[in-house]
């Protein structure tokens, strides 16, 4: 008899591996009866895993360290970590009038890297400023978000601090294009295809893409209990196989257009084809109107590592908690990520699949020209800094 | 014993500031009914809004009964998170003992926040005065659910019961004796045969 897994998923692009797992037979190969549910926030993802209802959940990274750690006045759970499912779509997207400000206010700042563009933005916040006019308003999908950390990264490169210059609040990204459209936001950081829709929209411009920041940094990651995981080995580790073996195909460029199609489905993301398959064919337009930007790595499922629970990318995502004091300065951030970030499930349950794995655990990130840098991809932080997690403390 | 005691317990749940946020306005209404029915004088509730920090902040709630699949949470647990936004932390589920109350919530789709240090003994007959209207909201629904389908059934019924009496000459006593004979033979249900009957005359124009 096959295992039934209940998994939750949000309708973002990189949902687009369970999908994949289930539409495409992988996880019934690995005799798994996949059930896919779609929730609009993750709150109520977390929640129904937490509680039973679910045996698994797409995940973003920060929620079960946050859940381990019992921050955000919800009681600790433990949920862990056996893979990643990706690295996202994330991008930057400001309101076009907002877009013009800074594109006014600072050219040189919007015509050179991407990564940069918050030089711009900061000149924006210091006009208003001196014009007595209210901060403006941010939005990203949830405190423990990679979205929030790179929202407050860009900003922070660039002198902006993101508690006082501006309003960060938190909107579930089915809901972020209308805050946009109708003005409640003046920009916010967000997964696919929610930037590229107001873009097509002509509501928004992106301005900075997740890999304009830091390339490797962790997205979405498959969560599931701990005593379901102690209490049923076998099945966890046949549902990282389906879903590795997912994630594999739809990294496959001559997949993408089918991709699209199964992602634009109601059930699924449930958005227009047009606007999926611009993003997950490497050619997503920047601007409204313009031509589309030629960027390969937009989407990375599979290849460099995506789905490796990386203990030193769980690391990153604590130590910015802690930098934007969400968790106390003397936790002990990288024993959590041990107990949370799962490698070790993830080597046995690819073992005898062809599927590369790093020898160790833990890198130090940010190393551009580093010895496995085709292995694990492009990977520089936009302010050149180097992330030791030996060195955090 | 008496009314004294009564009073006293009255006072005592008025002291509570109630908030239902809840997209569907019908199941906030029960929900809110229910409460006011307890004694619970102080309840509020919204919907959806954009503006919803401001809210409630101008509310003070002392607890905030929302629906758990609510996108708004997530707008909820920053806001909890961020000092200046609200004076006062607010847990969930503030007591991780009481398993039992949580499966019910879960399972009804209730989720609660709770200005901490609140007494669990005092949050509870509110969370589950929640469940149980939650619980009765959805029986409602989905009793309206099947009466609305059965009344499509004898619609369909009906609209193959005149295809039969006008193209067949049937009488309509026949006409529903030919459906049910059909349904039988093939272990189906009337208003199957029915639809099968629609759409074959259907397809001939």
């Amino acid at each position: 008899m096959a295992d039934k897994v209940r998994l939750g998923f949000v309708p973002l692009v990189d949902c687009a591996i369970p999908v994949v797992a289930r539409a495409m037979g992988f996880a019934e190969q690995e005799n798994i009866e996949l059930e896919l549910v779609r929730e609009m926030s993750w709150a109520a993802i977390r929640d129904k895993l937490s509680y039973g209802v679910y045996e698994a959940a797409h995940l973003l990274a920060g929620i079960p360290l946050a859940a381990r750690l019992g921050l955000g006045g919800v009681p600790v759970q433990h949920i862990v970590v056996p893979m990643a499912l990706g690295r996202g779509g994330n991008a930057i997207t400001v309101s076009t009038r907002l877009y013009q400000r800074m594109l006014e206010a600072d050219p040189s700042a919007m015509h050179g890297p991407r990564g940069q563009s918050a030089r711009a933005l900061k000149k924006v916040i210091d006009e208003d400023r001196a014009a007595g006019r209210p901060v403006m308003s941010f939005a990203t999908v949830f405190p423990f978000s990679s979205h929030n950390y790179e929202l407050r990264y860009w900003m922070a490169a660039a002198g902006i601090d993101p508690d006082k210059d501006v309003n960060i609040g938190v909107i579930a990204p089915p809901r972020m294009f209308d805050s946009l459209r109708n003005g409640w936001v003046d920009g916010y950081c967000v997964g696919e295809p929610w930037n590229q829709r107001a873009v097509f929209h002509g509501d928004g411009v992106i301005v900075a893409l997740k890999e304009d920041i830091w390339p490797r940094s962790p997205e979405k990651v498959l969560g599931v209990r701990e005593d379901w995981v102690n209490s049923n080995p076998e099945t966890v580790s046949a549902l990282v196989r389906a879903l590795v073996r997912a994630a594999e195909w739809a990294d496959e460029p001559g997949n993408r257009a089918e991709l699209a199609q199964l992602l634009s489905e109601d059930a699924n993301v449930g958005a227009p084809f047009e606007v999926l398959k611009a993003s997950l064919s490497g050619k997503p337009v920047l601007r409204p109107g313009e031509a589309p930007t030629e960027i390969p790595d937009r989407h990375v499922f599979y290849r460099y590592t995506a789905t490796f629970p990386w203990l030193s990318q769980g690391s990153w995502v604590g130590t910015q908690m802690k930098r934007w004091g969400q968790v106390p300065a003397d936790t002990d951030l990288n024993n959590v990520v041990r107990q949370v970030y799962r490698p070790d499930l993830y080597r046995v349950a690819v073992k005898d699949l062809d599927v590369a794995v790093p020898k160790h655990d833990w890198r130090v990130e940010g190393i551009n020209d580093a010895e496995d840098r085709s292995f694990v991809g492009p990977d520089s932080f936009l302010d050149n800094t180097i992330f030791d997690p030996e060195k955090v403390i | 014993m008496g009314c004294q005691g009564v009073g006293v317990n009255l006072v005592k749940l008025e002291e509570y500031n109630i908030l239902v946020i809840d997209e569907n306005p019908d199941r906030a209404a029960i929900v809110e009914r229910g409460l006011v029915e307890s004694g619970y004088a102080r309840v509020a509730r919204i919907g959806t809004s954009h503006n919803l920090v401001e809210r409630i902040q101008a509310l003070a709630p002392d607890i905030i009964i929302i629906d758990l699949e609510n996108p708004d949470r997530d707008t909820l647990e920053q806001m909890f998170q961020v000092s200046r936004a609200i004076a006062r932390p607010i847990a969930m589920f503030v007591d991780q003992s009481d398993s039992t109350m949580i499966h019910e919530a879960i399972s009804a789709g209730v989720s609660a926040y709770v200005v901490d240090g609140l007494r669990q003994d005092r949050i509870r007959p509110i969370v589950e005065m929640a469940i149980s209207r939650f619980n009765v909201f959805d029986q409602l629904r989905r009793e309206r659910d099947e009466a609305q389908a059965k009344l499509n059934e004898r619609k369909l019924i009906e609209r193959a019961k005149g295809i039969l009496m006008k193209e067949k000459g049937l009488s309509e006593e026949d006409s529903y004796a030919l459906l049910r004979k059909n349904a039988m033979k093939q272990n189906r249900k009337i208003y199957e045969i029915a639809q099968s009957v629609i759409t074959a005359f259907q397809l001939e124009f």
